[in-house]
C-alpha cells in the first residue's frame, strides 16, 4: 500500500482527533477544580478553535492526499499498551473515505458549535453542551480516522456517551432522560456486536487491521478471515452494530425519541454525522461483506425494511422533528441498500449531501412556522400539500391498514417490549424476588419459607 | 517468605484503630485516619516504585528471608499500594450517618488484614487472616442489626467459606493435594460471591455502611487466593469451572442489576458482576487473560470503591436511593454527578480510563479460553453499562424541584479526584503500568503457587 507518512502529517492526523479531546480535557478539568462555570465566550472560544484547527488540519491533508495520488497518509504512534503476542496499536489513517469524512464532520461541527452560541445563550447546560460537542467531535474524529476496528471502537464508544447525555440535555424533564436511556440502551445492545466482532478478527486473524487493499477498492477496508464462515460471523456482527447506531428496524425508535434534546445537537447526531457512522464501518468493511454475501444481502434487506417503514411511518408524524427523524431514516435505509449492492461511491455521496440538507433542516426546524409563513407570503397562497402523487399509487384499501401501521409506528417498539424488554424484566424481576425471599428466610427473619409470610416482609423492606 | 513494608503499615493501621489514641468525635477520626492512609499509600509507593527500578520486581533488602519489597508475586507488587488507595477514599468520603467511629475502625482493620494478606505466603497465616476479615465484618452488623438478617445470613456463607479454607489448608499439610485444591474452589467461590454462592452478598451491599462494604469486597482477596494459592496447580477439569462460575454469575448478576429499584441493590450486582469477570481471565493460560484479569482486579478495585462511596455520600445528603422513579438535578450537585458517572463508567471499561485496557485485555484473553467466556464478557459488560447509566440517570436528573443536598465537599472530592487521577493516568500510559508489573511475565509463570501441599496433585480426575 502507498502511503504518505511524514513528520508533519503525523502531526495533523493526530491533531484531528487531539484538539477537540485537548479543548474538553481543559475546560472539563477547569469545571472540576474550580466548581465553577467558565464564561460562555471562552467556553465557545475554545471549542470552535479546537474546529476550527481540526476543519484545517483535514483540509491540508486532503489536499496533500489527492495532489500526491497515493492511497492513504498515515501516523504510527506506536502501541498504546502491549502484552504477550496482543498489542493495541494507535494508528491513525487519512484515506479517501475518511479524510473527506473527516473534513465535513470538523465543518458541521464548527457550525453547530457557532450556531448554538446565540442558540444556547445563557441556557443552563451551555458549559455542558460545548463540552459534549467536544467529546463528540473527537470520537467522530477517531472513527473516521482509526487504522483498525479497535481504536474505531474506542472513539464509536464516546459517541454513543456523548449522543445520550446530550438527548438527556434538558433533564430536569423525566422525558428526555427516559429517551436518552433508551437511546444508550440501544446502543450498548448493539455496541456489544462492535466488540464481539473485534474479538473475534483478533481471534481468527490476529488483529483487527483496516488494512485490506483489494482490487476495486478505493480505500483500505477490514482484513478478511480466511475462513467463510467467520467472514460471515464478522460481517453480521458489524451490521447488528450498524444497526442501533444508524436506527435501522426493528431498533430505531430511539431516532424520533432523541429529538427531545437541543435542536444543534439533533442536527449534529440524527442529522448529519453520528447516524451516519454505522454506514461508515459498513464502508470500511465493504471487504469481509463481499466476502459474505449473505450478510451483503441481510444489509439491503435491512436497509430497504427500514426506508419502506420509515417513509411511511413520517407521513403521518404531527412535528416537524419527528418528521425529520423519519425521513433521516428513509434515507439511512437507502444509504444501506447501496452499500450492500456494492455502491460506495453512490452512498459515500449520499452520505455527504443527505447530512448536509438534514442538518440545515434541523437547525432551521424552530422557524418552520415563520419560514411557512413566509413561503406563503411569497407565493401568494397557501402551500400546496405533498406527496399527494405517492398516495395515489396506493390502492384505496390498504390505505387505512397502512395509516393505523404509521400510527403505531411499524409495532416495532411495541414488539420490542411485549417479547424481548418485558419478558426479560419479568424473568429477572422473579428471580430477585426469590432472592429476596430466600434471604429473609436464611436471615431467620422469617419462621419457615413460606412465600406468602416471606412476602410480607419483603414488601416490608422495600 | 515474608514482606515487611505492608506487613509494616497493616500494624501501623491496627495500632491507629484499636490503639491507646481514642479520638473525641467521627470528624477527627476520619480526618487522622484519612491522613494515615495517604501517608501509607505515598511509603509504599515509593517502596514499589524503588523495588520496580531495582531488580524487575525483586528484592531490595533480605534479612534471613525477610524482604522490604511489597511482594515478590509481580501480579500482587502492586496490591498494597492500592489498598492504602481503597482506604483514603472509603475513610475519607465516609459519611457520619451511616458510619460511627467503629466502623472506621474496623474498615482500618478490614483493610489492615487485605495488607497482611498480600504479604504473607505461610498458607495457616491465610487462613488466619481469611477468617478474620469476615469477623470483623460481622461485628458490625451484629451490633447493627442483631443475630438474625443479614447479620446471620452473612455468618452462614461465609463460616462455611472459611470452614472450606481451614480444612483445605489441614489437607495440604497432610498432602492430600486434590481434596486440598477442591475444597479451596468453594471457600473461594463463596467469599466472592459466586453463583449459587452470593446471596449473603446483595443483601449485605444492601444494608451494611458502604465504607466497610468496600472495605471487605474491595481488596478482593479470593482473586489473591486464587492467583497465589491454586495458581497452575488446578487439574484441567477442575480449571473450567473458574470461568465458567464467573462467566455465569457475571451474566445473570449484571441482568440483575439493571431490573433493580433500590440503588444499593443495583450496586451490589454490578459488584457482583465485575468482579466476577476478573475470574474469566483465570482460567485462560495466556499472558493476556492474566494481565487482564490482574488489571481488571486493580481498576475495579478503585473505581467501584469510588462509585460506592459517591452513593454513600448521595445517601447521606438524600436518605434511601430508589431507582424506581427519578429523583435528582443534575446541576445543583455536578461534581457528585460527574464523578458518579465516571466513576461508574471506568468499572464497567469505557474508553479514556485505564478500565477500558482492562476489559479489552480481559475479553481479547477469554477468546482464547472459550469463545463463549468472551462473548460472556462482553454481554455482562453491555448489561452493566446500561445499570450504570440507568442509575445515572435516575438518581441525578428527571427532577426541577431541588431538595438542598450540597454537591460534594472538598475532602470528598479530594478523595474522588485521586481515583479519577490514576484511572485517567493509568489509560494515558498503561504500557508503563503493565511493564511494571507484568514485564517479567516468565518470572511470574515459573514461580510456582504457595505450596499448599507438598505432593503434586493428579493431573485430572
Amino acid at each position: 500500500m502507498t502511503v504518505i507518512s511524514s513528520t508533519w502529517t503525523t502531526a495533523l492526523l493526530v491533531a484531528l482527533p487531539a484538539l477537540p479531546f485537548l479543548a474538553v480535557l481543559a475546560l472539563g478539568i477547569l469545571r472540576w477544580a474550580t466548581g465553577k462555570r467558565a464564561e460562555e465566550r471562552i467556553v465557545w472560544a475554545v471549542l470552535y478553535a479546537a474546529f476550527a484547527g481540526t476543519a484545517l488540519a483535514s483540509a491540508l491533508l486532503a489536499f496533500q492526499l489527492f495532489a500526491t495520488e497515493r492511497l492513504a497518509i498515515e501516523a504510527n504512534l506506536g502501541d498504546w499498551f502491549a502484552i504477550g503476542h496482543y498489542h493495541f496499536p494507535w494508528r491513525l489513517r487519512g484515506d479517501r473515505l475518511s479524510l473527506p469524512f473527516a473534513l465535513f464532520a470538523s465543518i458541521l461541527v464548527g457550525v453547530v458549535a457557532s450556531f448554538s452560541r446565540k442558540y444556547l445563550h445563557r441556557e443552563e447546560g451551555f458549559h455542558r453542551f460545548y463540552l459534549l460537542l467536544g467529546l463528540f467531535g473527537a470520537g467522530v474524529e477517531l472513527v473516521v480516522l482509526a487504522g483498525s476496528l479497535d481504536l474505531l471502537f474506542f472513539g464509536w464508544e464516546m459517541v454513543g456517551l456523548a449522543s445520550a447525555l446530550l438527548i438527556a440535555f434538558f433533564h430536569d424533564r423525566p422525558k428526555p432522560v427516559e429517551h436518552a436511556l433508551r437511546a444508550f440502551v440501544t446502543y450498548r445492545a448493539c455496541d456489544v456486536g462492535l466488540l464481539a466482532a473485534i474479538v473475534w478478527m483478533h481471534a481468527t486473524t490476529g488483529g483487527a487491521a483496516l488494512d485490506f487493499v483489494g482490487p476495486g477498492l478505493r480505500w483500505p477496508g477490514l482484513v478478511v478471515p480466511s475462513e467463510a464462515r467467520d467472514a460471515l460471523i464478522v460481517a453480521f456482527l458489524l451490521l447488528w452494530a450498524s444497526i442501533g447506531k444508524s436506527a435501522q428496524v426493528p431498533l430505531g425508535g430511539w431516532l424520533p425519541r432523541a429529538m427531545e434534546g437541543p435542536t444543534p445537537s439533533s442536527a449534529i447526531f440524527y442529522g448529519a454525522i453520528s447516524v451516519h457512522l454505522g454506514p461508515y464501518l459498513l464502508l470500511r468493511s465493504a471487504p469481509v461483506l463481499e466476502a459474505a454475501p449473505l450478510a451483503a444481502w441481510a444489509v439491503v434487506a435491512v436497509g430497504l425494511a427500514t426506508a419502506l417503514h420509515a417513509t411511511f411511518v413520517g407521513r403521518v408524524q404531527s412535528d416537524i422533528k419527528s418528521a425529520l427523524a423519519y425521513a433521516s431514516m428513509t434515507q439511512l435505509g437507502l444509504i444501506f441498500v447501496e452499500i450492500g449492492l456494492g455502491l460506495h461511491l453512490l452512498a459515500l455521496a449520499h452520505i455527504v449531501g443527505h447530512a448536509s440538507v438534514r442538518s440545515l433542516q434541523i437547525l432551521r426546524s424552530p422557524s418552520l412556522l415563520h419560514d411557512h409563513q413566509h413561503l406563503e407570503q411569497a407565493m401568494g397562497q397557501q402551500l400546496p400539500r405533498t406527496g399527494g402523487h405517492l398516495e395515489g399509487l396506493v390502492p384505496a384499501k390498504i390505505q387505512p391498514w397502512l395509516y393505523r401501521h404509521a400510527l403505531e409506528r411499524g409495532y416495532f417498539d411495541a414488539l420490542l417490549i411485549d417479547w424481548v424488554v418485558e419478558p426479560f424484566y419479568r424473568t429477572f424481576r422473579a428471580l430477585d424476588r426469590m432472592e429476596s425471599r430466600f434471604e429473609i428466610w436464611a436471615g431467620g427473619e422469617a419462621e419457615a419459607p413460606d412465600p406468602t409470610s416471606g412476602l410480607d416482609l419483603l414488601e416490608q423492606r422495600r | 517468605m515474608i514482606h515487611v513494608a505492608p506487613l509494616v503499615v497493616a500494624g501501623c493501621w491496627l495500632l491507629f484503630a484499636y490503639g491507646p489514641v481514642r479520638p473525641e468525635s467521627f470528624a477527627t477520626a476520619r480526618r487522622r485516619m484519612a491522613l494515615v492512609c495517604a501517608f501509607s499509600l505515598l511509603a509504599l509507593a515509593a517502596v514499589w516504585l524503588h523495588m520496580d527500578s531495582r531488580a524487575g520486581g525483586g528484592k531490595i533488602l533480605e534479612l534471613g528471608g525477610w524482604q522490604l519489597a511489597l511482594s515478590d508475586r509481580g501480579f500482587a507488587g502492586m496490591a498494597p499500594v492500592l489498598i492504602a488507595g481503597i482506604g483514603i477514599v472509603a475513610v475519607a468520603m465516609a459519611d457520619s450517618i451511616s458510619h460511627s467511629i467503629a466502623t472506621l475502625r474496623r474498615i482500618l482493620a478490614l483493610l489492615a488484614i487485605a495488607m497482611a494478606f498480600v504479604a504473607v505466603d505461610e498458607p495457616v497465616l491465610l487462613a488466619l487472616l481469611w477468617g478474620l476479615s469476615p469477623w470483623i465484618a460481622w461485628q458490625e452488623l451484629r451490633e447493627r442489626f442483631g443475630g438474625r438478617g443479614v447479620a446471620r445470613l452473612f455468618a452462614l456463607y461465609h463460616v462455611a467459606s472459611v470452614s472450606c479454607f481451614l480444612a483445605s489448608v489441614a489437607f495440604g499439610k497432610i498432602g492430600w493435594a486434590f481434596s486440598s485444591l477442591l475444597l479451596m474452589l468453594p471457600a473461594i467461590a463463596l467469599r466472592d460471591a459466586r453463583i449459587p454462592g452470593h446471596s449473603w452478598f446483595p443483601y449485605f451491599v444492601e444494608k451494611a455502611p458502604l465504607g466497610l462494604v468496600v472495605a471487605f469486597t474491595a481488596p478482593q482477596l479470593g482473586l489473591f487466593a486464587h492467583l497465589a494459592l491454586l495458581g497452575d496447580a488446578l487439574p484441567p477439569d477442575m480449571a473450567r469451572f473458574v470461568p465458567l462460575i464467573g462467566a455465569v454469575t457475571a451474566v445473570v448478576a449484571a441482568a440483575l442489576g439493571v431490573v433493580q429499584t433500590s440503588a444499593r441493590r443495583a450496586l451490589a450486582y454490578l459488584l457482583m458482576s465485575q468482579t466476577a469477570l476478573v475470574s474469566l481471565g483465570l482460567g485462560g493460560t495466556s499472558e493476556v487473560a492474566r494481565a487482564g484479569s490482574m488489571l481488571a482486579w486493580q481498576v475495579l478495585a478503585l473505581a467501584t470503591t469510588g462509585f460506592a462511596m459517591t452513593i454513600s455520600a448521595l445517601e447521606a445528603r438524600r436518605g434511601e436511593l430508589s431507582l424506581a422513579t427519578h429523583s435528582g438535578y443534575f446541576s445543583r450537585t455536578p461534581r457528585m454527578a460527574a464523578g458518579f458517572m465516571m466513576m461508574g463508567l471506568a468499572s464497567v471499561g469505557f474508553p479514556m480510563t485505564l478500565g477500558f485496557i482492562a476489559e479489552d485485555l480481559l475479553a481479547q484473553g477469554a477468546i482464547e479460553g472459550n469463545p463463549i467466556w468472551a462473548f460472556a464478557l462482553i454481554g455482562a459488560t453491555a448489561l452493566n453499562g446500561m445499570n450504570v447509566m440507568r442509575a445515572f440517570f435516575r438518581l441525578f436528573s428527571g427532577r426541577r424541584i431541588h431538595t438542598g443536598e450540597t454537591d460534594l465537599t472538598g475532602r470528598e472530592s479530594y478523595a474522588l479526584s485521586l481515583v479519577l487521577l490514576a484511572l485517567l493516568l493509568g489509560g494515558l500510559a498503561p504500557n508503563w503500568l503493565l511493564s511494571q508489573e507484568f514485564g517479567h511475565s516468565t518470572r511470574h509463570s515459573t514461580r510456582p503457587a504457595i505450596h499448599l501441599s507438598e505432593s503434586s496433585p493428579p493431573a485430572s480426575r
